[in-house]
């Protein structure tokens, strides 16, 4: 029973960082982020404890919910884009499904609530964070292009065209921190699912194939949400009749 | 073919303006009437923030009228395709903008596309641009060479109606002479009908052709 002095510990350290942080003026922003996540974690993992008892749609149902959390925060990223919320909320979505899929044909985990859920927040939370970095690029890069933009649209190029460039470098942007992150795998640390899996005793080799699994599926996940995200939002950076929108600076 | 017609009747548009960090909504066309015949050569003057520009973004659609009527051939240009009209009205700006690519990939955007067919060696030469520079990268080359090459990216359209954003004004006075009278000499050589924008007013004589001045957001028939 480990709970209780992991609870005690994340308390006190959340505590202790406050109070330091009070210096920086951060520390009630601390405080408060702090007990979310311990509310938070905890919230979840009684709506995981109950999840085992309940059908598997139910799994997903919590999946849907996490995607649709995760797309009005990429939504928010976006400037509040038209129409941009339900494109980020079915794009993250769909990437997460096509690489959580394979995880369970493959028989890489059993069919169940306990590797559904975790394996699946975690190509939602970062498709997220991909989503958002890429589509903040996005917008930034159009703002700053707008002359280009235009002078592409002046000679009658459609707007995808005119704003490629711009598109690309959101992509990039976007993914840059995840292809890092792989480069550095096992040398600077050693990642989530791998620790979890050597602190419940699993075998070392068994934890790091899981773990690179997971890791490949979610740089192709945030592949594919950013890009569904970038592409398919496009169009709400132009009116209908394909002018670059005089609102966005 | 039948000949070019254009006219903007009633034409009234405000901008949005950053003024110590808030936006300000500032009416720069008001009730403006113009009316253009095929082969003509118009020029507009006014001071800066005049609306030079703004009128010339209504007539190819990069900006909306807040209200009035802008036809081309008897048509409202909001019954066009908007890239379709773009292609037909040309548009050169004040700071010229180069794509990534080579001069020749720039020229021939037009090309690939409206699938049409240009001699690429010919413009280049008509524009002035050496036919040594086609291969070259176009982001390094100079303001000058760069408006060439934005010359000759419109004119690959082959645009009724060309649109000019005092395509000189950010050159240099030699290199200014130069594309003015290039400038000239292609819409003499193509009959091209053209709405040249400056607030030069020695410039405006040089170029000839009915002048306009824009004036509290109309514009007014001038003879300098």
């Amino acid at each position: 029973m480990s709970e209780v002095p992991a609870l005690a510990l994340s308390v006190a350290l959340v505590i202790l960082t406050a109070a330091y942080a009070r210096r920086l003026g951060i520390g009630k922003e601390i405080s408060i982020s702090g007990a979310r996540a311990l509310v938070q974690v905890l919230i979840l993992a009684s709506v995981i404890l109950l999840l085992f008892d309940l059908p598997l749609y139910w799994s997903f149902l919590v999946l849907l919910v996490m995607a649709v959390v995760a797309g009005h925060t990429s939504y928010s990223r976006s400037g509040k884009l038209e129409r941009t919320l339900p494109v980020a909320i079915v794009s993250i979505a769909i990437a997460s499904l096509i690489l959580l899929i394979p995880f369970f044909l493959l028989g890489v985990f059993p069919f169940e609530a306990r590797y559904l859920v975790p394996t699946g927040s975690i190509l939602i939370g970062n498709a997220m964070n991909v989503s958002s970095l890429s589509i903040d690029r996005y917008r930034g890069e159009i703002r700053n292009r707008r002359a280009e933009i235009e002078a592409y649209l002046a000679l009658g190029a459609p707007p995808e065209l005119a704003v490629a460039d711009s598109l690309k470098q959101g992509l990039l942007s976007g993914l840059i921190p995840s292809i890092d992150n792989m480069k550095n795998l096992g040398l600077v640390w050693i990642p989530g699912v791998m620790t979890g899996m050597l602190l419940s005793g699993a075998n070392p080799l068994d934890a790091a194939s899981i773990q690179i699994a997971i890791f490949t599926a979610i740089l192709a996940s945030n592949l594919i949400a950013s890009t569904l995200l970038l592409h398919f939002s496009t169009d709400s950076f132009f009116t209908k009749a394909a002018q670059l929108r005089e609102d966005l600076d | 073919m039948s000949p070019l017609h254009l006219e903007l009747r009633n034409v009234s548009k405000s901008i949005l303006r950053k003024v110590n960090n808030s936006r300000v909504t500032t009416q720069v066309l008001s009730g403006l009437e113009l009316e253009v015949q095929g082969g003509e050569l118009i020029t507009v003057m006014g001071p800066s923030g005049s609306g030079k520009s703004t009128l010339l973004r209504l007539i190819n659609r990069l900006s909306e009228p807040d209200s009035g009527i802008i036809t081309l051939n008897g048509k409202n240009t909001r019954d066009y395709d908007p890239l379709e009209l773009r292609r037909k009205i040309g548009m050169v700006f004040q700071v010229p903008i180069v794509f990534r690519g080579s001069v020749r990939d720039n020229i021939a955007l037009g090309m690939k596309l409206w699938g049409s067919y240009i001699d690429i060696e010919a413009l280049a030469r008509d524009t002035g641009i050496p036919e040594a520079l086609l291969d070259a990268d176009a982001l390094p080359l100079s303001v000058g060479e760069k408006q060439r090459v934005c010359i000759a990216r419109a004119l690959a359209n082959q645009p009724e109606v060309l649109l000019l954003d005092e395509p000189t004004s950010s050159l240099d006075a030699v290199t200014a002479e130069k594309v003015e009278g290039l400038l000239l000499g292609m819409r003499r050589e193509r009959n091209l009908t053209v709405l040249w924008v400056t607030h030069d007013r020695e410039q405006a004589k040089r170029i000839g052709g009915r002048k306009f001045m824009l004036r509290d957001g109309r514009l007014e028939e001038v003879h300098v």
